[in-house]
């Protein structure tokens, strides 16, 4: 919106140009009318007196000669003033003045006709057109001094009688100022009126330029949105957002800085209007120099209504530009961090609602250069992570590979070492020599601990690599545990256990991996019976219909050594047991519970331990009864986690 | 055009120069109009060679126009003025020349129709002027008034400038001597056109 000021200054132009239109225009219609009247006269004397008789000669008259020599004497000079400077002062006086000459010379050929007198009144009337009181005093002043001088020399020829008394110059005059007063109030409400419409029509202009204003800072803000959301590198965007400011703000120039990674410089990023080249001069502005490296110190907005006078820090060669005038420029923060500075240089005093529309900008620019530079280090840090991804993926086949290799040459002999120390012992048996025998069966039962080891890391590893495959098939679930009884039976009793096994009603079947079921359930199972010592183990199987799909819940408790809760928070990660003298004292590889752990995981299900020290442990395996939709052999890479 | 220096001087030399053509130009208007012609030479008494008859019951008025000339128009007007407000009209004669080169109804003009419709006044066609050669007339407009025995009681115009018609001296002269018989002047200055040129 613009300022009271900015509307007065406007109304006060259109109230100068209609002014001007109506001097330009009258003075026009009075040239015609002098014209005319020049024209009219010379008819009028050809018609009453074309000559002069001498006898029989005859000659022009005179009054034909004065109608055109005196009468064009009256008449074009006004006439010319009109055509070549009109809306002036001193050609409406000037033709003021010829016009009441006419009248007085017409009054003069009429002999003082009363009539005539009439004249001046018209005159008078046609003279109130300029709307300028002023126009009427030298008027007035030609018809008292021609009814005056006229009057007291030649009173007939003004006023139709020989004797006349001396002041009726004054009582003709004074008719005169009589119409003077009612034309002067005319005029002066006349101006009135056109002062208040320019005042009117200036407010409207004001509402228009307004409204168009804000559908220009709409558009702009839009426009800058779009190309902050646009942007693909940072150039560009600011680039676009420079040309929307200047687009939609009817001329002017804008330029952005960013401020550098030195924090000390702002250099130009984007500039568009007059003065758009960024190597031109204040391409790299330093922080508290001049007005823009005020407003990057300062934090504030700088607002000019006219940058040449309340600017002193700008460079005068720079505000003297003509399509410099008005002035905003802001900081561009973030977190009360300055990032940048956006400046306008408008034609024109920059509205209230401009200067807010550019506040919302800069904010917005802001936000576009820290959203950039946030994108940039993400890209970065894309970049690193997509390296350090495929180095792990390196470290990951080489892992495989040394664990293939591993497999392949390690297996082969320690198989070799088993089967021979096995046959070893065979062969001490048969001959009767029992000496070797207790060293063989070491050897073969490091060897099968070792191979136990082997096997457990393979599986990890595969299970961790992704590549460990479920072979999915119905079963039935109580063979099953049978089974697991069968073999587990003898190891619980070896610590004079007491072994049960109960079903929760009718278990059904299961359609899920066996193997891997039978593997976890017997990991567990063999855990109690090698942690608990003349105690009790239990076997609990029952399907919990609650869960959807419904689960099969194997329950294994024990009456062992238990654990703490530090314990429990880490025995199935990888290589942990309860503490560092269980596998001294017990044995095992560290591995069983946490490949329990990734097998049940990789089936849908869960694993769930509860215990405390010395009171023995209870674990409880979630499975889902049917694995839904999942094929045969299908390597569940995405189950991991 | 600029407003320079000059230009203003200009403006202000220009109305001056102006503002002084027209002063020179009324004066001279004023000057023409004002400047009375040749003033007849009419004899003191009714000339016995004249065409026209004296009246001897009342005064001879005898009026001798040009019937071309406008400026007599306002010495007829007057005339009339006065012929109105006498309440014994004289024997009225208006004397109309007419050259010898034009036709007789070149003198019969609308000052002829005016004078016509004139109070007891006889419009007589005077060609080639002898009868304002006797009367020794030489400007259209003059008036001369003869008492009853033939004496010479007024000679002169009855407006007071050329074509301008009016209260005057002549006019008012002459309406006292009709009237009461006796006036301030029995002369003014005649306003009109010659009757005569320089060389006839």
């Amino acid at each position: 919106m613009l300022s009271a000021h900015a509307t007065e200054r406007r109304a006060a132009q259109l109230f100068a140009d209609h002014r001007r239109d109506i001097h330009v225009r009258t003075d026009r219609l009075f040239a015609g009318l002098m014209l005319f009247q020049w024209a009219a006269g010379i008819i009028f004397a050809l018609w009453i007196s074309p000559l002069a008789w001498y006898g029989a000669v005859s000659r022009t008259h005179v009054h034909v000669w004065a109608a055109i020599l005196l009468g064009g004497a009256v008449s074009l000079f006004p006439a010319i003033l009109a055509l070549l400077r009109p809306g002036e002062a001193a050609t409406r006086y000037i033709i003021a003045v010829a016009q009441m000459l006419m009248g007085a010379l017409l009054i003069h050929l009429t002999g003082g006709r009363l009539e005539t007198h009439f004249h001046v009144f018209g005159s008078l009337a046609f003279l109130a057109f300029y709307r300028d009181w002023r126009v009427l005093v030298p008027a007035t002043i030609v018809v008292a001094a021609d009814h005056f001088l006229r009057g007291m020399f030649w009173p007939q020829s003004v006023y139709g009688v020989l004797i006349a008394s001396k002041w009726r110059w004054v009582e003709h005059a004074a008719w005169v100022v009589f119409e003077d007063v009612f034309l002067l109030v005319a005029c002066r409400r006349s101006v009135d009126e056109m002062r208040e419409t320019a005042l009117r029509t200036a407010a409207l202009e004001q509402e228009v330029r307004t409204r168009q204003q804000a559908e220009n800072l709409a558009s702009l803000t839009a426009a800058v949105g779009l190309a902050l959301t646009r942007g693909t590198a940072i150039g560009p965007m600011l680039q676009h957002c420079a040309d929307a400011l200047v687009n939609h703000l009817e001329g002017g120039l804008a330029r952005i800085w960013t401020l550098n990674d030195s924090g000390h410089t702002l250099e130009l990023q984007a500039g568009a209007g007059a003065c758009h080249a960024l190597d031109a001069a204040y391409a790299r502005v330093e922080v508290g120099a001049g007005a823009i490296g005020t407003i990057a110190r300062r934090q504030q907005p700088l607002l000019a209504r006219t940058a040449a006078v309340d600017l002193p820090t700008c460079d005068p060669a720079w505000t003297a530009r003509p399509d410099v005038a008005g002035f905003a420029g802001f900081p561009l923060l973030v977190d009360s961090k300055v990032v940048g500075v956006l400046a306008v240089f408008a034609p024109d005093e920059c509205s209230a609602s401009a200067r807010d529309a550019f506040a919302t900008i800069a904010d917005a620019v802001a936000l576009g250069i820290v959203r950039d530079r946030a994108e940039r280090e993400v890209v970065r840090n894309t970049r690193d992570l997509e390296a350090a991804r495929r180095q792990a993926e390196a470290a990951t086949r080489a892992k495989s590979e040394f664990l293939a290799s591993m497999s392949h040459e390690l297996r082969t002999p320690l198989n070799a070492i088993i089967l021979y120390s096995e046959l070893l012992q065979e062969e001490a048996a048969d001959r009767a020599e029992p000496g070797p025998i207790p060293d063989l069966q070491r050897i073969a039962s490091a060897g099968n601990h070792l191979l136990e080891v082997i096997n457990g890391i393979l599986d990890l590893s595969k299970i961790e690599a992704g590549k460990m495959t479920l072979s999915v098939e119905t079963f039935d679930v109580r063979a099953l545990v049978q089974d697991l009884v069968d073999t587990v039976r003898p190891l619980a009793e070896k610590n004079q256990n007491r072994f049960t096994v109960e079903f929760g009603g009718d278990v059904g079947v299961m359609h899920a991996d066996s193997l891997k079921t039978r593997q976890v359930l017997l990991n567990l199972l063999s855990n109690a019976a090698k942690f608990t010592s003349g105690g009790a183990i239990a076997l609990a199987v029952a399907v919990d219909p609650a869960d959807e799909p419904p689960a099969m819940v194997f329950t294994v408790s024990d009456t062992g050594v238990g654990m703490t809760p530090e314990e429990m928070a880490k025995i199935f990660e990888p290589f942990i047991q309860a503490d560092a003298t269980t596998t001294r004292k017990y044995g095992g590889t560290g591995l069983g519970l946490t490949i329990a752990s990734r097998f049940c995981s990789l089936m849908g299900g869960t694993i769930a331990v509860d215990s405390r020290a010395g009171h023995g442990s209870c674990f409880t395996v979630r499975l889902p009864r049917q694995i839904v939709d999942v094929d045969d052999d299908v390597v569940i890479a995405a189950a991991v986690v | 055009l600029p407003h320079t220096l000059a230009s203003r001087l200009g403006l202000r030399l220009a109305t001056g120069l102006w503002l002084t053509v027209i002063a020179v130009g009324l004066w001279q208007l004023y000057a023409y109009e004002n400047r009375p012609g040749v003033a007849a030479t009419a004899p003191p008494s009714w000339p016995a060679t004249s065409g026209l008859t004296l009246a001897t019951d009342r005064p001879t008025l005898v009026f001798v126009a040009h019937p071309q000339c406008t400026c007599t128009r306002a010495s007829l007007a007057d005339l009339a003025e006065v012929l109105t407000r006498v309440p014994e009209p004289p024997k009225t004669y208006v004397l109309f020349l007419r050259p010898s080169q034009f036709e007789a109804g070149w003198a019969q003009t609308e000052l002829w129709h005016t004078a016509e419709a004139l109070p007891h006044a006889t419009v007589v066609r005077d060609d080639d002027g002898l009868e304002a050669r006797r009367l020794g007339v030489e400007t259209s407009g003059q008036t001369m008034l003869y008492d009853s025995r033939g004496a010479l009681t007024f000679s002169g115009g009855i407006t007071a400038s050329r074509g301008h018609a009016g209260e005057n001296a002549g006019s008012t002269a002459l309406l006292a001597l009709l009237t009461r018989g006796a006036a301030d002047r029995v002369a003014s200055s005649v306003f009109g056109c010659p009757l005569f040129a320089p060389n006839e």
